[in-house]
């Protein structure tokens, strides 16, 4: 109704003044100039402190208009801008930056490029004229370079009317179809190869040769399973007599199908949506029921869920159900599918958050739906949506309307934690022992509770008796109607730890009974409704019997410059207006609905963004890099794909697959590409004609990822428990940091304590624990993601920490210590023990003068280690809190006990084996912080 | 992520030996021409250093710096509070508190201080209080993630990391930005000295007060310092034969390196957390083994010695100020745990001719109200948490000693005068050690990031 409106009024308005349309009069090279180029620059790098504000005017140098313009500033009068001679005019050279103290803008990361300047001095030569803001429009929209581009409409009718570079909107362009022939006719992997063998040949490249089975076996282990292939593994590789092609093949088909394919990109996914198994923030307490969620995204990558499918359960699953439940009427009875369609949504409540007694619950509620917009935006389209929250995007056309368009379509979201019946392939084996833990800890704390009460009770008594009042117990004076006087004071302690005590249990008391509902079949989910009332949260939320039925239906509306207490126009649901087939998409404004038809757009073979976002990703994990340089922003300022008919083309493929993830890895494994050494004959040469890396003539070299590391170090030592999901499993930590204190809403939050059997403690790493506020420092330390934010790319610097806790820690010598004493009970001989090291860490055999080194060193820290002796280790079973009570002020301490270390079971110690087997463990040690360990090539 | 191009930055910094997979910025560049010392943006600026006191909790103005008598006249007045602009705690029935304690003017400059201050009192011309700053966040860990770094929800730079990053360090071998936390971690974690985006080798390093100040710096303990040599050695034969075979992947080199690196840490950092080498009467001057002090005082003392090797941003905490209830006793014998161990450091680090160079900031996370609500059935006067006012004071480096800039209206409510927002202030703390905010930038994620955000505007009032 609006927009059709307004384009007649310009049309009408441009009849009226027709005179004085551009179309008509000259328009001077000065005034383009200005329209084009000088006003928008003034915008951008000047009006923050120079006119955009009246109140606030820098040295009362004004640039909002000419007349202000000419009257100068504090610094300069009038000879600031000297129309028809740049030379004299002091804006001229201070924004070449040649007057002392005044190089403008301030931010050196904002200087004027020297065209830029230019485009001043030719409009300052020309007469500075400044023509209004009609004429503007009109010149631009004549002149302006760029195309403009469709959307709903930004705040004002100049964002709207923008241009943009053509090649900053590619992500929004249909996919690029091969109607030249570049591929000659090529199909599956080859394609890729034609496409990325294309700019290879235009710079002038010889790709690098293909690599050895030797060194593909590994790589393609570690890419699809996170995990080093097996002795065995390799000599059927390596062996095989058939040709590469067919065997290499038949390996990438039996990796997709190893169950712990998707415990690796599955694991990629949890780093894009923030995966964690606590809130963060103030109420960093653990979310007893994420990790059905953490198992269901493994679930649908083994099970090559198609795509599409994969976003609308994540965006929309509790819609499907309750759809499912609508259609089935009474006869409805939930289904594993419900089940795992609710676990699905869980995707919506991944990020931070918090509601505490200090928080204002429309904030709360407002930072969710900011947050869920927000990174809906990056995981799915590839869009940080966050910009618009306050403006129109500056650089992407995306209005600010959408932005809360968007935001709309939660706007009926609700979390609750629901009922969901167990699904036969949850591993719920790790249940009842990690309940009885609980309990016992349950248990412990009522008992420190009753003794404290005890105590007040004996404290009241003896303040009734002070007081020489007739009564024992407030309960005897409340009988008695007591007036308020002859009632002892609230908390009647005497001890700061007594205060600090009953705290920490009273808070415990109140989290125990939620955490128990870890071993109860509940999903983490949402559903749509009115938003209810929201105290500070300390239960479990249940999904009231009626949704519609208490709370306020929210409205959305444009909120002006962000504020919440500040709404402007109302919007209703939609989706992003710039991607083609946006605008006219249609999303109702119903209470159930708004989120199907949301992840109905996104999951559309349409839609421009979708495919691209989710095929770059897989092959920035095959490849360490994405086609596209940032994988959560295809906006104009993400870096722009380097092969974008290759990302296309992918893309298409991905589609015509069926949105088959595992067809992606075919496809790319399969290629030359992929399969190149990580050497060129000509490095020289190639690092001259190549230097970002950017045309795939060798393949890269990665650093393994911390889990990866972990996992790498339990699989050669053979302890790993390849056991797949369920409640998540705590490996042992690093000790002082497990029992490192940590607050939690004013009370210490309990102690980290690992699994008490070794095969629990040595499972994957995706399946440990993950508290936001408490993180391993061993994964930290090698650059796991904290889950803050979505993370795009892992980093996988080099930093000297890395070092000290794989030389010292307890978790990477327990390893070394382990993998020797394996390793000796197979081996006859020094060299059969070395073999069978260099086979499971490096997947080869080592060379004879290895073997020999490696004896000569086994040899002699043999000498060495027969005149030590080692000391069992010794673990805690209480631990003592030392803080300042928070109403006292005053120190407190608290003991809490640790009663898995009443029945744990440690890794194998050096106090347990001799000093060949200990020293074989210091060879392996250093085998595990080895290069040819760490990285793949 | 060029591993091919060998990268000379990477040994920069003591700690963080980082390799190239971010795109470095043409800032550290430069740095790595020079001996690891860059020139600031204000060369005149006197700070070098910053030691930033963090009172975890958020302690209350009204009854440590910002007297309000008008709160005798209110005291135990009831009032009601309502609106969805509120939190379940703080509307409903409330009732304004007046400070248990007496306050006095001190110094030359007339500083008001609760009668607790009795030693920061004798340095109270050295001080120069801010009653003006307003935050946002009126949760802990969101409100620590503010004032650290600038972003209320945190996975962004800490102020100290852009600090290095816009300095550059001045011991190659100590991490230029060191965390001296209580045995709890503040509210929020580690990602309140996060380097964020910015390189690895800039986030800060907890030295941990008990036990193994980095962990895992040491092996365990039958393992001699010879023998991990030699286990050194040995993976140094095996990577060395691994790089010739890889010649051109110039990563290997650095991790090499980083071992090196690890094996002299074991040796020096040991060395710099001992203070026993102080004289008696500094350590009793800072009230080293002395209660309540010895916590916060071997960490002040700490902190002069890491400054005086050159590091650069020196964080302490001291928790926890978050007294809702029974803040006479709460701030009562907080205050004391603090008091004396602050006041040593400034006259330490003046003695020591440091203080000017040596920007010393002292503040929590938010102000607390005036008023309290009523909880548990019972009157126990606390106060909550307040975004609007709060009292920040700085000493050395530059700043306004001597004088109280800015107020808060009569009950302590509100700042009224010279008001800024915490961006503002980061963006003053910057340009008092010679840094410029709009300077300070790195580009991530599509656009120039800076530590304010989007820009801010420096307080003039609070440089001398």
């Amino acid at each position: 109704m609006y927009k059709p409106l307004l384009v007649v009024a310009i049309v009408a308005s441009l009849a009226a003044c027709g005179s004085a349309s551009a179309q008509d009069e000259q328009v001077t090279e000065a005034e383009k100039l200005f329209a084009l180029k000088v006003r928008p620059l003034l915008r951008e790098k000047c009006h923050a402190c120079h006119g955009a504000d009246s109140d606030r005017i820098e040295g009362s140098f004004d640039l909002s208009s000419r007349e202000k313009l000419l009257a100068g500033g504090e610094s300069f009068g009038r000879d600031v801008v000297v129309p028809g001679n740049a030379a004299d005019s002091y804006i001229y050279s201070m924004l070449k930056r040649t007057e002392p103290d005044f190089a403008m803008p301030p931010k050196e990361a904002e200087q004027l490029t020297e065209e830029q300047t230019w485009w001043v001095r030719d409009w300052i030569n020309g007469g500075a004229p400044w023509p209004n803001d009609d004429r503007i429009a009109e010149i631009y929209d004549r002149y302006a370079e760029g195309v403009a581009w469709k959307t709903s409409g930004g705040l004002s009718d100049e964002w709207t009317k923008r241009k943009y570079q053509p090649e900053d909107l590619w992500a929004y362009r249909p996919l690029w179809k091969d109607d030249d022939k570049r591929l000659k006719g090529e199909t599956g992997s080859a394609a890729i190869d034609a496409l990325i063998g294309d700019r290879l040949c235009d710079a002038g490249v010889n790709a690098a040769p293909g690599a050895s089975r030797q060194v593909l076996v590994r790589r393609a282990f570690f890419d699809l399973t996170g995990l080093p292939p097996k002795p065995h593994d390799v000599a059927a590789f390596v062996g095989d007599a058939r040709d590469d092609d067919i065997v290499y093949a038949e390996m990438i088909g039996q990796l997709l199908d190893s169950p712990h394919y998707g415990e690796q990109w599955g694991r990629h996914w949890l780093d894009v949506v923030r995966y964690a198994d606590s809130s963060g923030f103030a109420n960093d307490w653990e979310r007893p029921n994420s990790w059905r969620y953490r198992d269901y995204v493994i679930r649908a990558f083994n099970d090559d869920r198609p795509y599409d499918q994969f976003i609308r359960e994540q965006i929309a699953g509790d819609e499907i159900v309750a759809l499912r439940k609508t259609e089935a009427g009474a006869t409805h009875s939930a289904t594993a599918t419900d089940s795992e369609l609710l676990i699905a949504a869980g995707f919506l409540r991944m990020g931070p958050w918090e509601h505490t007694g200090m928080s204002v619950a429309k904030v709360t509620r407002q930072l969710f739906l900011d947050d869920i917009t927000d990174s809906v935006g990056q995981v799915f389209l590839a869009h940080a949506l966050q910009c618009c929250r306050c403006h129109d995007h500056k650089f992407d056309p995306i209005p600010t309307e959408d932005y809360y368009s968007f935001q709309a379509v939660f706007a009926t979201t609700q979390f609750a934690e629901v009922d969901a019946e167990w699904l036969s392939s949850e591993n719920r084996s790790g249940i009842a022992e990690d309940r009885r833990y609980h309990q016992m800890r349950q248990k412990a704390n009522s008992k420190m509770l009753n003794v404290l009460s005890e105590k007040k009770a004996a404290n009241d008594q003896k303040w009734f008796e002070e007081q020489g009042l007739p009564y024992k117990t407030r309960a005897e004076a409340k009988q008695a109607d007591a007036p308020k006087e002859h009632f002892p004071p609230n908390n009647l302690l005497k001890t700061p730890d007594d205060f600090g005590q009953e705290r920490i249990g009273r808070k415990w008391q109140a989290r125990f009974p939620w955490e128990m509902d870890r071993y109860k079949p509940i999903a983490f989910t949402v559903y749509s409704g009115k938003t209810p009332p929201m105290r500070s949260i300390a239960a479990r939320i249940q999904k009231p019997p009626n949704p519609m039925a208490k709370g306020r239906l929210e409205n959305t509306a444009i909120l002006t410059g962000g504020d919440l207490f500040a709404p402007a126009k109302p919007v209703s649901p939609a989706v992003l207006s710039a991607v083609p087939g946006g605008l006219e998409f249609s999303v109702p404004d119903t209470i159930e609905g708004r989120r199907s038809a949301l992840a109905d757009w996104i999951a559309s073979p349409q839609n421009t963004l979708t495919s691209r976002v989710m095929v770059n990703r897989i092959w920035q994990h095959h490849f360490g890099r994405g086609l596209a340089g940032n994988p959560n922003n295809f906006g104009t300022t993400g870096r722009k794909p380097t092969h974008p008919e290759l990302l296309d083309w992918l893309a298409g493929e991905f589609i015509r697959s069926g949105w088959s993830v595992k067809h992606l890895h075919r496809l790319i494994m399969m290629s030359d590409t992929y399969r190149r050494s990580t050497s060129h004959p000509d490095a020289k040469s190639l690092a001259e004609k190549d230097s970002e890396n950017e045309l795939y003539a060798v393949f890269l070299p990665r650093r393994l990822s911390a889990e990866e590391l972990r996992d790498a170090m339990l699989a050669v030592s053979g302890e790993l428990n390849p056991a797949p999901g369920g409640i998540p499993v705590r490996p042992d930590m690093n000790l002082e940091a497990a029992l490192q204190p940590r607050m939690i809403m004013g009370t210490f939050a309990p102690s980290y304590v690992p699994n008490p059997r070794p095969e629990d403690r040595n499972r994957r790493s995706v399946y440990a624990l993950k508290l936001r506020g408490h993180r391993d420092p061993m994964m930290e330390t090698f650059n796991q993601p904290g889950s803050e934010k979505s993370c795009e790319i892992r980093d996988s610097s080099t930093i000297s920490p890395q070092a000290l806790t794989l030389l010292n820690s307890d978790e990477t010598n327990d390893r070394a210590l382990a993998f020797a004493a394996d390793v000796l009970v197979t081996t006859a001989s020094d060299a059969a023990a070395v073999e069978v090291i260099y086979q499971r860490a490096f997947a080869r055999r080592p060379a004879t003068d290895e073997t020999t080194a490696a004896v000569r060193h086994w040899r002699e820290m043999e000498a060495v280690h027969s005149h030590l002796t080692f000391k069992p280790r010794e673990y805690p079973t209480e631990v003592i809190r030392r803080a300042s009570e928070e109403n006292t002020g005053e120190p407190f301490s608290f003991t809490e006990r640790l009663f898995v270390y009443d029945d744990y079971v440690h890794d194998l110690q050096p106090h347990e084996v001799d000093a060949r087997t200990r020293a074989l463990g210091d060879v392996c040690l250093a085998i595990l912080n080895s290069n040819e360990f760490v990285f793949v090539y | 992520m060029n591993h091919q191009l060998h990268n000379r930055r990477e040994h920069l910094f003591g700690l963080g030996a980082g390799v190239g997979s971010v795109a470095f910025s043409s800032m550290l560049a430069e740095a790595a021409d020079s001996d690891g010392a860059q020139q600031p943006h204000f060369p005149e600026a006197k700070a070098k250093h910053c030691i930033f006191l963090y009172m975890e909790g958020g302690p209350s103005h009204i009854d440590t710096f910002d007297p309000k008598p008008k709160l005798r006249d209110l005291h135990l007045q009831e009032f009601n509070r309502s609106g969805e602009e509120q939190s379940a705690m703080s509307s409903g029935k409330r009732y304004y508190v007046q400070s248990p304690f007496e306050f006095k003017r001190h110094g030359e400059s007339g500083a008001d201080m609760c009668h607790l201050w009795e030693n920061l009192a004798g340095v109270a011309d050295e001080l120069c209080f801010y009653r003006g700053c307003q935050v946002e966040s009126v949760n802990h860990p969101t409100a620590n993630y503010h004032i650290n770094t600038g972003n209320r929800f945190g996975g962004d730079p800490a102020l100290g990391s852009w600090v290095n990053y816009g300095l550059g360090t001045e011991n190659k071998d100590l991490p230029g930005f060191i965390v001296l936390p209580e045995l709890a971690h503040p509210q929020g974690g580690a990602a309140n000295w996060s380097n964020g985006f910015l390189p690895t080798s800039l986030q800060g390093t907890p030295l941990r007060p008990k036990g193994s100040p980095i962990l895992d710096i040491h092996p365990r303990a039958e393992i001699t310092r010879p023998h991990q040599r030699k286990t050194l050695d040995f993976l140094g034969q095996l990577n060395k034969r691994h790089a010739n075979r890889h010649p051109g992947h110039d990563q290997l080199a650095a991790r090499m390196e980083s071992y090196e690196l690890a094996f002299r840490m074991q040796m020096q950092v040991p060395d710099i957390v001992d203070i026993s080498g102080e004289s008696k009467q500094t350590l009793d001057g800072y009230g080293v083994d002395q209660e309540p002090t010895d916590n916060l005082a071997r960490r002040c003392l700490l902190a002069r010695k890491l400054v005086e090797k050159g590091v650069r941003f020196v964080q302490l905490y001291a928790s926890t100020w978050d007294s809702h209830d029974y803040i006479a006793k709460a701030h009562g014998s907080l205050i004391p745990s603090v008091d004396k161990p602050i006041a040593a450091l400034i006259s330490d680090l003046k003695e020591r001719g440091l203080l000017e160079e040596t920007l010393i900031v002292w503040m929590g996370e938010f102000g607390r109200t005036p008023d309290n609500g009523v909880r548990g059935g019972g009157v126990a006067y606390g106060r909550d948490h307040n975004p609007n006012a709060m009292t920040v004071w700085m000493a050395g480096g530059g700043c306004y000693a001597g004088h109280t800039v800015g107020a808060t209206d009569e009950i302590g409510a509100q700042a009224v005068e010279h008001v800024h927002h915490i961006r503002d202030f980061h963006v003053t703390l910057l340009r008092l050690l010679g840094l410029d905010d709009n300077k300070l930038s790195y580009y991530h994620a599509g656009r120039f990031k800076q530590l304010s955000q989007f820009g801010g505007k420096v307080i003039e009032e609070l440089m001398a």
